[in-house]
């Protein structure tokens, strides 16, 4: 029988087929929004989570407030304090940076001069174009050795190896650098250009460069299996306990991507929602041409009822009939609607994200829009006297 | 009582026009035995029509009671007067009533779509009921590629097709040419000769002198 009914409507369809299309106009529109919005938000958050995600998904940073530096406890302490404190992280690696100008002879180049322990090549994966990190016994000896970006290198270097040559850092001409390993290039993170930058033993950096024992930054590597975002919410909340809110500036990329997640999330729902109401302006279309099709057929729903069909057979066609008008519109919304996913992700560089949610989503939609318009015009079309319906010109 | 399978008990129904009340039959009492072949006649306005559409469950009475089959039918809800139009009466209408947009098959089909048979089981009762009328190698046709003859005859195997024991024609040659129209006639003759129970409205006098039985109407009343 539903077949059969199905079979009716697009009959009735292919009877007006302009009348069909300018009524499926509504439903075709609101369900192409819908399903544009949010599959271009998806896309849209997921280039977003992917920029974010080259800053290290599995790393938080601390900055410590510029009057803590000199006062609090961010000393070289806090590092083993951290991991003993805060389950979950593998480890803390301390860090001082500024920028300064290196030379070699007549050679020069702005690069940022960046103070860590030994350990630090190793906790971050660095690979070595040439030598390779300098050692813990470098750091203890407070040794001037250097190990140098893949840019920075290049500039000073161009023609030839850089490890076992000199450089000079910031203006002090006599003091010389041993350049022990260079880095391959590697992507940036949000606080660091790698390429650009110049490493030296943490303590030779304290030396030469501050007075006091603090530290401008400690970079937070999460241990394999935990939680990135929970893990920096433990964080966040042991710190807070002991420099208050204002002491520190905390900086995660996961935490980051999954702010910005839920932000363009709420507004692709936001907008998504705004699109529902043409749905419903699209069901009101439909609507009509189930009432001005009802109008239409009533010597057909005479006829059907003389030879048996009961109110809610007559009830059940018309609504199926609505249902497939709805749902052919709903069919059509979504193509059109990935067809413009596709334009502007493409214009935007963007990878595509089809949400298959939203497919479901409009369709149960347009299905819920074709059962409630469709309602009433089915009703009345059941509610028809035979034998009136029967005199209808 | 059970061989009568029509029973009309002092049925009335009233028009209300206004201030007017139109009274389309007033207090009819007739009963119609299995396998009779009854003619309805009386001038136009009488009745026929209406007592017909009574007969056919596609309306109910003022007052009064209708028994088809024994069964009666006051109080009936709409799906059950439903019923009785899908299995017990086939209805053939001067204006064939048929669905425009089908083909004589699926306009066969249809009643039986209603009365819940699988596709299979319709497709051959639907095949079988235009055999019966003449008109198989028409099936695949609209009902405006069809004669009125033709057209007729594939309202008659819609009638049919259910098998139900009463067959109501209301002018059923009234849109026909008297030659076609006796060709029909011939086809109600037959239709009766296997035992079903046949009505037939018509207000020309010598087709309805051809039934074993006639039943005069004037002003929604029995002529004796
Ligand atoms: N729906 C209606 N409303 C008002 N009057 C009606 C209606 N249907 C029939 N009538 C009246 O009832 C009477 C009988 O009509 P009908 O049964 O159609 O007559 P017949 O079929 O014998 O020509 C007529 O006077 C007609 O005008
Ligand atoms: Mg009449």
């Amino acid at each position: 029988m539903v077949i059969e009914n199905v079979k009716l409507a697009f009959n009735a369809m292919r009877g007006n087929k302009m009348r069909t299309a300018l009524s499926l106009l509504g439903i075709v529109i609101g369900v192409a929004s819908v399903v544009a919005i949010l599959t271009i938000g998806d896309s849209a958050s997921q280039s977003i989570k992917d920029a974010i995600a080259i800053g290290g998904l599995d790393m938080v940073t601390i900055y410590p407030s510029p009057g803590q530096r000199n006062t609090g406890i961010f000393n070289e302490e806090f590092s083993s304090m951290l991991r003993r404190d805060v389950e979950g992280i593998d480890v803390v690696l301390p860090q001082n940076s500024s920028g300064g100008r290196i030379r070699v002879g007549q050679e020069a180049t702005d690069a940022s001069v960046v103070g860590v322990l030994s350990d630090y090549g190793d906790a971050l994966n660095l690979e070595y174009a040439e030598g390779s990190f300098f050692e813990a016994m470098d750091n203890i000896n407070r040794r001037q050795v250097a190990v140098l970006g893949s840019d920075v290198a290049k500039e000073l270097f161009p023609d030839q190896e850089a490890t076992g040559r000199y450089i000079s850092l910031f203006r002090n001409q006599a003091k010389n650098y041993l350049v022990v390993g260079v880095l391959k290039s590697k992507d940036p993170t949000f606080n660091l250009s790698y390429d650009n930058s110049v490493f030296i033993p943490y303590n030779t950096y304290g030396q030469r460069f501050i007075r006091t024992a603090n530290v401008g930054a400690f970079v937070v590597k999460v241990t394999d299996g935990f939680d990135t975002i929970s893990v920096s919410d433990r964080i966040t909340e042991y710190l807070d306990d002991i420099v208050g809110t204002d002491g520190y500036m905390l900086f995660s990329p996961a935490t980051l991507a999954e702010m910005a997640d839920q932000i363009t999330g709420t507004f692709s729902t936001f907008l998504a929602l705004i699109a529902a109401i043409s749905l419903v302006v699209g069901g009101i279309g439909i609507m009509n041409i189930m009432l001005v099709s009802v109008a239409e057929r009533t010597r057909e729903i005479g006829v059907r009822k003389a030879i048996g069909a009961s109110p809610s057979v007559i009830r059940g066609q018309f609504l199926i009939e609505a249902l497939t008008l709805t749902l052919l519109g709903g069919f059509l919304g979504i193509v059109l609607g990935s067809l413009l996913s596709f334009a502007v992700t493409n214009l935007m560089d963007w990878s595509l994200h089809l949400s298959y949610a939203s497919f479901i989503l409009a369709l149960g939609f347009s299905m819920f829009v074709g059962v409630f318009f469709g309602w009433y015009p089915a009703v009345k079309a059941s509610k028809l006297d035979p034998i009136e319906a029967l005199n209808h010109e | 009582m059970s061989d009568h399978v029509i029973a009309l008990r002092n049925v009335s129904r009233y028009y209300v026009m206004g201030e007017f009340i139109v009274k389309a039959l007033d207090g009819v009492s007739v009963s119609i035995a299995r396998g009779e072949f009854t003619s309805i006649m009386g001038p136009s306005g009488s009745g026929k029509s209406t007592m017909m559409n009574l007969i056919g469950c596609l309306d109910t009475p003022t007052d009064g009671q209708i028994l088809i089959d024994g069964e009666d039918t006051s109080g009936m809800s709409e799906a059950e007067l439903a019923f009785i139009r899908n299995q017990k009466v086939g209805f053939v209408f001067q204006q064939f009533n048929l669905l425009g947009k089908l083909t004589a098959l699926e306009n066969v089909v249809t009643p039986l779509l209603y009365a819940g048979y699988k596709p299979r089981e319709r497709r051959r009762m639907a095949i079988d009921a235009l055999e019966r009328v003449g008109l198989a190698d028409r099936m695949h046709h609209r009902p405006n590629e069809l004669s009125g003859g033709q057209k007729q005859r594939v309202a008659i195997a819609r009638a049919l097709v259910n098998n139900p024991s009463i067959l109501l024609a209301d002018e059923p040659t009234g849109a026909l040419d008297s030659r076609t129209g006796n060709q029909i006639m011939e086809l109600f003759d037959e239709i009766n000769s296997e035992g079903r129970t046949v009505i037939l409205v018509t207000h020309d006098r010598e087709l309805g002198l051809k039934a074993k039985r006639q039943i005069h109407l004037r002003d929604g009343k029995i002529e004796v």
